[in-house]
């Protein structure tokens, strides 16, 4: 990479072969009718690139989604159904896949060049672009509908949706996060495969017994490693941002013990070492990931890994438990995020987009996506239907998500930043062996700053 | 007469480099300018760019720990990384500068890697390097290292692994060195050897004043690779561990296109912009004290 260019350099050490300068005013004629004619046709082709085909009587509405792969198409039957019965209504999806696929969405805002729909924003992205105007809020449409976001949706994604009281976006998909556990290796080590840890403490105790080291004092498998300072700061009872005092609390006390407990992992076991270890497996969700194998007894995941454990370990004897909290943090914790369907500000055809918009967050249409996907159903009535019910792991992971310790992200412009400043703070605790209180009194100091700043600059 | 026939030819002339001239403006000069209006303002590329003077500076020097964490990194791969890879390259090209049977075989040996597309090659780097089963640590052990470093996962080790992996891709910096070799007139070692020269002395004295211009070119180019240096880290690294892979360029990136702060972004690409500038200038100058070009009084 580096001497890429001194490829080019060789080129041009190669004495150029001097062309003749030929009468141009013999062929110029000629070329230049060419070259009007290739203009023509550009300009030609250009335009015909802009605007959206539209069959007579029906609207065609683009969408982009965010989902790829096989739950792509799990949303195009979906999006085929909807086109089946509303006749006035096209939808035509497009996949804008990945993360440059959600980093074009701020292009297109910027350029004014949005879909009607989309899904490729993320729940953290979701306040940001609403103070920054190019969403439209979505409570008019709501009303009109007879629907009530705060009744419908379970409490975590309802605030997640709504930006200084205002609803913004829809969600079809949200998740739950627990710990699934290794039964075969809980057994091996003496514990109670029926009885997983309820306690921090317990949790600490079973890592422990579950570790194994080879002669040379390097890791077989080991227990747990905790992961992920924004939720297990809601686990340990903080909280990120203070929506009533409106303030960043980055160094809230126990997110302050949180960091400070994970980082005594640290101290525990040798964490060099264990980063070694972890290299040696392919990462989480491929058939070599850990958890599959039996390399780590227990591992901090969501409802959809139960899709992956039929498909890549389906011998597994594996269970599940909520995170466990500290005697005064909060039991049943999980966070709540993803994707969201928005209708950009600049949406031509709004009545028609809040048509499918209606329908695609419709009761319908997410238990069918929810079952394709293998996702937690955001909408409280679709999760007491049978069709989740009868499924243990999903009645258990839908009781958390309904239950009022679900937090979606805080409701600020800056979040995306900050949350990417707290897994920066996290690995410089967990690695580096910073200071904990030290490292979130720093962070609490930028981030208010950053806070102060965007409103600022948003106007308010 | 003939200005008439010259206006035109200009005329001609202008109409025929009108396509790059337009481009240049549009696509070049036009950017160049906008990026520093927009470090001195702050501009998230949704809302119009708001004039906050030198907020953006400020931020980048006093503020932000990132910054310098990036530039100290940046700085270790043109202090480290450069001379350690022009040092190799120089190595490998007077290895391969013999007449010996076979010899293309092994310039092309030692060229092809550099002709590898970066991001394949970062993945290939990415399993080589691993601590556990990467090909690189099975070497060290079996050459006797009881506790091979863990190269990426370990931020003291993490740049010299990078550095490790761009002397794989010598080769295309070798070439250059091999063609300046070639160049050095057979008669000036016959010389030196009659003036009672050993190897060494030939290659103080012969060698590398007659190779210089290509070295200042190799200095150069690397320094102007190594300040971008970007690409590896973004797909083996993205930055980690511990911020020991940010580099400026990446640190800029993530700037511009996770935090969408093209205001600050702007303005980092311009305080880079005058530092690889002053270093360029800085070899220039003195490259006049160790560049030696055939036919020059000295």
């Amino acid at each position: 990479m580096k001497y890429a260019t001194s490829k080019d350099q060789i080129g041009r050490r190669v004495p150029a072969n001097p062309l003749p300068m030929c009468g141009i005013s013999a062929i110029s004629r000629r070329i230049l009718i060419t070259a009007r004619c290739l203009a023509l046709f550009a300009m030609a082709a250009f335009s015909a690139g802009c605007g959206h085909p539209s069959r007579t009587g029906t609207t065609e509405i683009v969408y982009w989604t965010g989902w790829s792969g096989h739950e792509f198409e799990v949303q195009q039957r979906l999006i085929d159904e909807f086109n089946r019965t509303h006749p006035g209504i096209h939808v035509h999806m497009l996949s804008q896949f990945g993360t440059s696929g959600y980093q074009k969405v701020r292009i297109a805002f910027a350029g004014g060049a949005t879909p009607d729909v989309m899904s490729t924003v993320w729940a953290d992205e979701l306040a940001g672009y609403a103070m920054r105007g190019v969403l439209t809020p979505l409570d008019d449409y709501l009303r009109k509908s007879g629907r009530n976001v705060d009744r419908e949706f379970t409490p975590g994604v309802a605030r997640m949706l709504q930006v200084d009281g205002h609803v913004y976006g829809l969600a079809v998909t949200t998740n739950t996060n627990f710990i699934a556990y290794n039964k075969q290796i809980f057994a091996d080590a003496g514990l109670n495969p029926d009885w997983p840890p309820r306690t921090i403490a317990e949790l600490d105790a079973a890592a422990q017994a579950c570790t194994k080291y080879d002669a040379q004092g390097n890791f077989i498998r080991y227990g747990f490693r905790p992961g992920g300072l924004n939720l297990w700061a809601y686990v340990f009872g903080g909280q990120w941002y203070d929506p009533v005092s409106r303030r960043v609390t980055a160094n809230d006390p126990h997110n302050v013990a949180a960091l400070e407990w994970m980082a005594s992992y640290r101290k525990k076991y040798d964490i060099q070492r264990m980063e070694a270890f972890q290299t040696t497996f392919g990462s989480d969700e491929t058939p070599s990931g850990p958890f599959f194998v039996g390399k780590v007894a227990m591992w901090s995941t969501g409802e959809w890994a139960q899709e992956f454990i039929r498909r890549y370990a389906p011998r597994l004897r594996w269970g599940w438990f909520a995170l466990p909290a500290p005697p005064n943090g909060r039991r049943n914790c999980t966070t709540a995020g993803g994707s969201v369907f928005v209708i950009p500000a600049a949406c031509r055809h709004k009545k028609e987009a809040w048509e499918f918009l209606n329908w695609i967050s419709s009761p319908h249409a997410v238990k069918a996506f929810c079952l394709g996907i293998g996702n937690v159903p955001p909408l409280i009535s679709v999760g007491k239907d049978p069709a989740f019910q009868r499924d243990p792991l999903f009645r258990f992971a839908i009781a958390i998500a309904q239950g009022r310790n679900s937090f979606g992200p805080p409701p600020i412009p800056i979040w995306p930043t900050y949350s990417r400043e707290i897994a920066r703070v996290e690995q410089a605790a967990m690695l580096g062996g910073e200071d904990p209180k030290r490292l979130l009194d720093d962070l609490q100091v930028r981030m208010s700053r950053e806070l102060r700043r965007t409103l600022a600059d948003l106007g308010r | 007469m003939k200005g008439k026939e010259q206006r035109r030819n200009l005329g001609y002339g202008l109409l025929f480099a009108a396509p790059w001239f337009i481009g240049f403006a549009v696509f070049t000069a036009y950017p160049i300018a906008a990026s520093l209006y927009y470090s001195f303002c702050s501009y998230d590329a949704i809302r119009p760019p708001r004039w906050v003077g030198f907020q953006n500076y400020h931020r980048m020097f006093v503020e932000d720990p990132l910054f310098w964490k990036s530039l100290w990194n940046t700085l270790y791969m043109v202090g480290v990384g450069l001379p350690v890879s022009l040092a190799a390259s120089l190595g490998i090209a007077l290895l391969l500068n013999r007449k010996l049977r076979g010899i293309a075989f092994y310039r092309t040996l030692y060229y092809l890697p550099s002709i590898t597309p970066v991001v394949a090659a970062s993945i290939i780097w990415l399993w080589l390097l691993n601590p556990e089963i990467g090909l690189v640590n099975i070497v060290l052990r079996w050459m006797g290292v009881a506790h091979p470093p863990a190269w990426l996962t370990d931020p003291a080790w993490a740049k010299p692994g990078l550095i490790l992996m761009s002397l794989w891709g010598a080769g295309g910096s070798m070439v250059i060195y091999l063609a300046g070799l070639q160049d050095v007139p057979e008669a000036l070692y016959e010389a030196a050897a009659l003036d009672g020269a050993g190897k060494w002395a030939q290659f103080r004295h012969v060698t590398l004043p007659m190779l210089s211009p290509v070295i200042l070119f190799n200095l150069i180019m690397g320094l102007i690779g190594s300040f971008q240096y970007f690409t590896q880290a973004y797909v083996m690294t993205n930055g980690g561990p511990q911020d020991a892979t940010t580099f400026y360029a990446l640190h800029l990136f993530n700037q511009a296109f996770l935090d969408f702060k093209m205001g600050y972004a702007s303005a980092m690409a311009w305080v880079l912009f005058v530092i690889a500038l002053t270093c360029a200038l800085v070899v220039f100058r003195t490259s006049a004290r160790w560049v030696y070009y055939a036919g020059e009084a000295r």
